[in-house]
């Protein structure tokens, strides 16, 4: 009786044991912490006007990139940013962003905590030598209050476009002894392929402090951005800008009415497209009162008013991280759906701009974590990029993509 | 004697709830956890708080929480830190001990596939915190999302207090 009772006592302590030293340990969300491609949490894909395939990706606190010619079978040999480790920024929603222009110059901008307190700063860097060297990372304002989540965005003409959410007003705020919501929507654009850019500006006050924004072009000069914003009441519903000029930021115009009254963080931003014949498709998620999961809309007037929203996806199955991309003939939009064991990503298409859709189906699957699934055209084909930890990185293209 | 005295001590270690055990303590959330806290605390009103170091209005919360348990002590409450970010064990004990929970029963996410840990307690879940779960004595769910309004959680521990009968309780349940 002695013995089982000892051993008893003996599991029992142990198992306390075994607890307190697991929580210990940050079990990963990636496969091993080194830099290389297998071991990313985040993937970020883009090709250039050549037909290049290049990834930039975040692994072993550092942010590294390679090119493929054979979309995606082999890739070069990677060359890390800076050379040494950074405190990158990896909440959910943040990654790296990359462009690569006509001169094949690689423009990239990301986050890293700049304190304990996960206050961010948005460096940036470029290489002009495809990709054999980059420039040391350098911040993309001078202001020393948090950013977050930079989106950079190619115009027809060669510029690059950058928006990001930045707290300074918020601090500006609060040195004043005033409240204030949420933080804000900035921007600036570089001239040379993303060696400088410009003074940064304002877009809107009160958006969400911790939800990537999307960017796509409306046309040459006139980005457009949709983000998470903090309506009266602490709603996070999204609303979305169309730049008139390169410097002057439209209305903000509301894309649904979900109304979700939250002062949590939702971690989880939209995705917007526009097509060759200007149709905005934006995907979103929400838990708000109206309307609860994903959701997709459209717009035929620029962006002033959307389609009632169209629910994507099983609120049950968790359906998250929606992305849409838009092509000359149609509409791809994929997002993941986890079902107790397996994390799949769902595709629909569109061939006419949106206004119907195809039935789901399952294009991939992972049975550990994984990042957002995201498109990606060649300007041809559309493919999926997705890293999972499992599986490593993968690269498909999408049959009967429209 | 000495035998019987050590199979009490055993069997009294197996059937405390964990968090009575633990102090500074931040516990293992893995696959099957959830099901384990509600299997401890089952038959009593529980509140589940989740929340993270990096998360601003969790630290607007956690300090109203401290002060709720210190008023009411043989509460049933369990903080869980699922935070987005990954935070250093240090960062979320000196959080949960500056807001006057270190003796509370706590855990923190450790498994890389968070998703599935979520799914385990609410399919539905995305991940924004705080959040807070509270779960009557008949296994019956009220989920709120953001900062938890401390009178709705007295209200709601208070009517959770009277004991139902068995047949009521099921009644209740159905």
């Amino acid at each position: 009786m002695i013995r089982t009772a000892a051993v008893a006592a003996i599991a029992l302590f142990l198992q306390g044991a075994a607890n307190a030293q697991m929580s210990h340990h940050h079990v990963s969300e990636a496969a091993c912490d080194t830099a290389e491609l297998r071991c990313a949490s985040k993937v970020t894909p883009a090709f250039a006007p050549d037909g290049t395939l290049w990834l930039a990706w975040m692994a072993g606190g550092r942010i590294s990139v390679a090119r493929s010619r054979d979309h995606g079978k082999t890739f070069s040999t990677p060359v890390a940013v800076f050379d040494q480790p950074l405190k990158l920024d990896w909440g959910p929603d943040a990654r790296p962003s990359m462009i690569v222009d006509r001169h094949n110059r690689i423009a990239i901008a990301f986050s890293i905590f700049r304190d304990k307190n996960f206050n961010g700063e948005v460096l940036y860097t470029r290489s002009v030598d495809e990709g054999r060297s980059f420039k040391k990372p350098e911040p993309i304002t001078p202001s020393k209050e948090s950013q977050r989540f930079v989106q950079l965005a190619l115009d027809g003409d060669g510029s690059v476009f950058a928006a990001w959410i930045d707290k300074r007003n918020r601090a500006r705020a609060s040195a004043d002894n005033q409240s204030y919501n949420g933080a804000a929507l900035f921007f600036s654009w570089s001239k040379d392929g993303g060696g400088t850019y410009s003074e940064t500006r304002p877009v809107k006050d009160n958006t969400c402090e911790c939800c990537r924004i999307a960017v796509a072009f409306a046309g040459s000069g006139r980005p457009a951005v949709l983000f998470r914003n903090i309506f009266p009441g602490s709603v996070r519903d999204h609303a979305i800008v169309t730049f008139g000029d390169p410097a002057a930021p439209g209305k903000i115009h509301r894309v649904s009415h979900d109304d979700w009254k939250t002062d949590a963080c939702p971690h989880q931003g939209p995705s917007l497209a526009i097509s060759p014949k200007g149709t905005y498709h934006a995907v979103w998620f929400t838990s708000g009162e109206a309307r609860k999961g994903l959701f997709h809309a459209r717009s035929t007037d620029g962006g002033q008013t959307f389609s009632e929203p169209m629910a994507i996806g099983r609120p049950d199955r968790n359906a998250s991280r929606p992305y849409v991309l838009a092509s000359g003939s149609g509409a791809t939009m994929v997002w993941k759906e986890f079902d107790g064991e397996k994390t799949t990503v769902k595709l629909i298409t569109s061939g006419d701009d949106g206004k119907s859709w195809s039935q789901p189906r399952d294009i991939a699957a992972t049975t550990d974590a994984s990042d957002h699934p995201l498109l990606v055209s060649d300007g041809r084909d559309v493919f999926l990029s997705w890293m999972t930890k499992a599986d490593g990185y993968r690269i498909a293209p999408i049959k009967d993509a429209p | 004697m000495r035998r019987l005295s050590l199979v009490a001590f055993v069997l009294v270690c197996a059937f405390l709830p964990q968090g009575l055990a633990a102090h500074d303590e931040l516990r293992a959330f893995q696959r099957g956890s959830w099901q384990a806290i509600l299997n401890a605390h089952a038959g009593r009103p529980m509140m589940v708080n989740f929340w993270g170091v990096t998360c601003g209005p969790c630290k607007v919360e956690l300090p109203l929480l401290g002060k709720f348990v210190k008023d009411n002590p043989g509460v049933d409450v369990v903080t869980v830190n699922a935070d987005l970010v990954p935070n250093a064990r240090e960062a979320a004990l000196a959080m949960l001990r500056k807001a006057g929970l270190s003796s509370t029963e706590n855990w923190t996410f450790s498994d890389g596939f968070v998703e599935r840990l979520r799914y385990e307690i609410d399919p539905a879940w995305q991940g924004d915190i705080p959040r807070t779960m509270l779960i009557a004595r008949d296994g019956k769910i009220t989920t709120i999302e953001g900062i938890v309004e401390l009178s709705r959680v007295r209200e709601w521990f208070a009517s959770q207090a009277i004991e139902t009968s068995p047949e009521r309780a099921r009644q209740t349940h159905d």
